[in-house]
């Protein structure tokens, strides 16, 4: 068995395509994907904060007050082209055509209508499909402030004192306070995509050396030659499995190392205490318990992978099988994102998603440990009668010679 | 001694396979199964090597994966030495040295690792290995080439460290199916030079091939089978009586005829 392990291995180590997947892609490549995301959504997001929207405000003079703090807005200038706006639909049009970005209509004068017990509806005309976009809140910011002050005339013309208007505006404060700490709170948000990292590492470092050693063999002709040495067809499985989980394991470890090397690099630039404290309330042993409910998740990938990859004729037929194994892993972890999915005694038996939702109680600091226990005997489990199911394929000729 | 009784194997055909069938009167084919082999026996005693002839697809691949163990025969005995193994498989596996035509070797690995790889998964001590592996380098005049990586070599070289990988641990009996096909003179010439050998040292060879040439240069023996059934087993010579002709290539056309009109 580890003959066959320690040959595999070399083989492996000696493919640059191999290397590249497992060593190379999640050292450099995911990194640098993430750093460009990184910095094209912020540049983004940086130029919608920082773009100059042209505007027009019909009756602009029934909100003066209102109408010059756009005008000196260093985020708006006002349209100065020659065409004429008077109507919500000439506004739309504008906006349409690309003649300004932002148009306000204001059906009446603020200040008659706060009078008369009414309240003014403005509208604000704007494209609001763009995906970061800043105008309507700027907007309502500005409005919001001229109605504060409109606010505050009216309730003085009242005779009310200046100190009384925030009791009577809002008799009722809500103050939330909250049980769960820092940790607890960016690993909600964060705990729950980090199994969309993790686990297809663990499913993508087992699948590609799986074709190779599988349907490789088949292609290659090397397969029978392996069969007709004095070795049980359950060495040569587990020596097959031991290498892919090696695989597996090696890429996901090499991921997270390399990952968390260029978070630190990243934290010690940019000013995140929130984030440095939070996770620097993670413990070793947190990690570890991650690492260690993985290993039996890469047992299943493992095995599942040599299956499907024994069974093809090709290496090109077992890649075509491995595409629906990927969507097969992604639904469970969706699963475990999905609103009110918490890690209980039912859901700990479900394989993939219990993982999944383990991750995320360990980075919250939550987890329960008897949990922790039941998802690892489920998982050990279910790889143990995969890879029972992997030597009995082995051992079928039908599946071998087909 | 190997001796070949009765084989038998038959594979369940597939859906695919019933649904784009050509031949409807293939004898072989029945419902649901393709009767691949359905009787077969031969024997070869030690320094003597059979050469194992049909057209294609008579079942000469079978039969040879069934001797080499790779598959298991529905029916049949295959012993060596008096050990049936069909029975112990792992036994045949240590006591049989198999090569085809298309067998591959380990690309990333050099000819060297190859073939101690081979050796050491049948069991083989270091130092063994060693020597051995010394032994056929020379015996195949491949020391030029066992540190260069097999995805590099030529066909030529490729077939000498197949050859080389195949007896590594000194099998009782060694079966080579096609082992010329698609080789240049100098390597088939090889190739016979190192049967030649194997027949000097006692060792019993089965090869299946469709040159005639090959069997009257090395075969003692001769087996013909035809749509998985032996029609003959015997000497070259009672081969060619048989055949009613000193021809080889007439003598094994005149039984197949014979065997299929009777």
């Amino acid at each position: 068995m580890f003959e066959v392990y320690k040959k595999e291995l070399k083989e492996l180590l000696r493919d640059k395509k191999t290397l590249m997947f497992v060593v190379l892609l999640p050292v450099l490549i995911f990194p640098v994907i993430f750093a460009i995301v990184a910095f094209i959504g912020t540049q983004a997001a940086l130029d919608a904060d920082q773009k100059v929207n042209t505007y027009v405000i019909i009756n602009g003079e029934y909100a003066q007050e209102f109408t010059d703090k756009v005008f000196y807005h260093k985020s708006f200038e006002l349209y100065k082209g020659s065409k004429t706006f008077n109507t919500i639909e000439e506004l739309k049009a504008g906006v349409t055509a690309g003649d300004i970005d932002m148009g306000i209509y204001l059906p009446s004068n603020a200040v008659k209508t706060l009078d008369s017990g009414e309240q003014s509806k403005w509208q604000v005309v704007f494209n609001d499909a763009k995906s970061i976009n800043f105008l309507f809140d700027r907007v309502k910011e500005l409005a919001q402030e001229y109605s504060d002050v409109l606010q505050a005339e009216k309730l003085k013309s009242f005779g009310i004192e200046e100190s009384a208007h925030k009791s009577i505006l809002n008799p009722i404060e809500v103050v939330k306070v909250d049980t769960a700490d820092k940790r607890e709170n960016l690993g909600e948000k964060i705990g729950a995509y980090l199994p969309y990292l993790l686990i297809p590492l663990v499913l993508m470092g087992a699948t590609y050396p799986a074709i190779d050693l599988g349907a490789g063999e088949k292609e290659r002709g090397t397969l029978e030659t392996l069969l007709l040495t004095p070795i049980t067809r359950t060495e040569l499985v587990l020596g097959k499995f031991i290498t892919l989980l090696t695989t597996s394991i090696a890429s996901t470890t090499i991921t997270v190392l390399s990952m968390g090397c260029w978070v630190a690099v990243a934290l010690a630039f940019a000013d995140l205490d929130f984030i440095k404290t939070a996770f620097s309330t993670l413990a070793v042993t947190d990690l570890l318990m991650i690492f260690v409910l993985l290993l039996p998740l890469a047992a299943i990938f493992s095995s599942l992978a040599l299956a499907i990859s024994i069974y093809a004729r090709t290496f090109k037929e077992a890649q075509n099988y491995m595409a629906p194994l990927s969507m097969g892993v992604f639904f469970p972890i969706i699963i475990s994102i999905m609103p009110n999915m918490e890690l209980t005694a039912k859901t700990a038996f479900i394989p993939v998603t219990n993982v999944a939702l383990a991750i995320k109680d360990i980075i919250k600091g939550t987890v329960d440990y008897t949990f922790v226990g039941l998802i690892f005997l489920a998982t050990v489990l279910i790889a143990g009668a995969l890879l029972a199911f992997c030597v009995k394929w082995f051992n079928r000729e039908d599946v071998l010679f087909r | 001694m190997i001796e070949v009784a009765g084989l038998k194997k038959r594979f369940k055909l597939t859906k695919d396979h019933k649904k784009n069938k050509v031949d409807d009167i293939d004898p072989r084919e029945d419902k649901d199964y393709f009767h691949s082999v359905r009787d077969v026996s031969f024997r070869c005693a030690e320094g003597e090597v059979l050469g194992l002839l049909g057209p294609n697809g008579a079942g000469k691949t079978t039969t040879l994966r069934m001797i080499s163990t790779a598959l298991k025969p529905d029916e049949g005995s295959i012993t060596i030495a008096g050990n049936d193994i069909v029975k112990k498989p792992l036994l045949g596996r240590k006591s049989i040295g198999f090569l085809s035509g298309s067998t591959g070797l380990y690309g990333r690995l050099t000819v060297k690792e190859n073939i101690e790889y081979f050796a050491k998964l049948h069991g083989m001590k270091k130092s063994d290995i060693a020597s051995r592996c010394d032994e056929l380098f020379t015996l195949l005049d491949m020391h030029k080439f066992i540190d260069k990586r097999a995805e590099n070599l030529s066909t030529g070289m490729k077939q000498k460290a197949n050859i080389a990988r195949a007896v590594v641990h000194r099998p009782a009996v060694v079966v080579l199916d096609e082992p010329t096909t698609g080789l240049d003179i100098m390597t088939t010439q090889t190739v016979i030079e190192f049967i030649k050998g194997l027949k000097a040292q006692g060792t019993p060879v089965i090869f299946s091939t469709h040159h005639l040439d090959e069997v009257a240069l090395l075969c003692d023996r001769v087996a013909v089978i035809n749509e998985g059934i032996s029609c003959f087993d015997g000497t070259v010579e009672a081969f060619k009586q048989a055949g009613n002709s000193e021809e080889l290539n007439q003598a094994f056309m005149n039984i197949l005829t014979e065997k299929h009109n009777v």
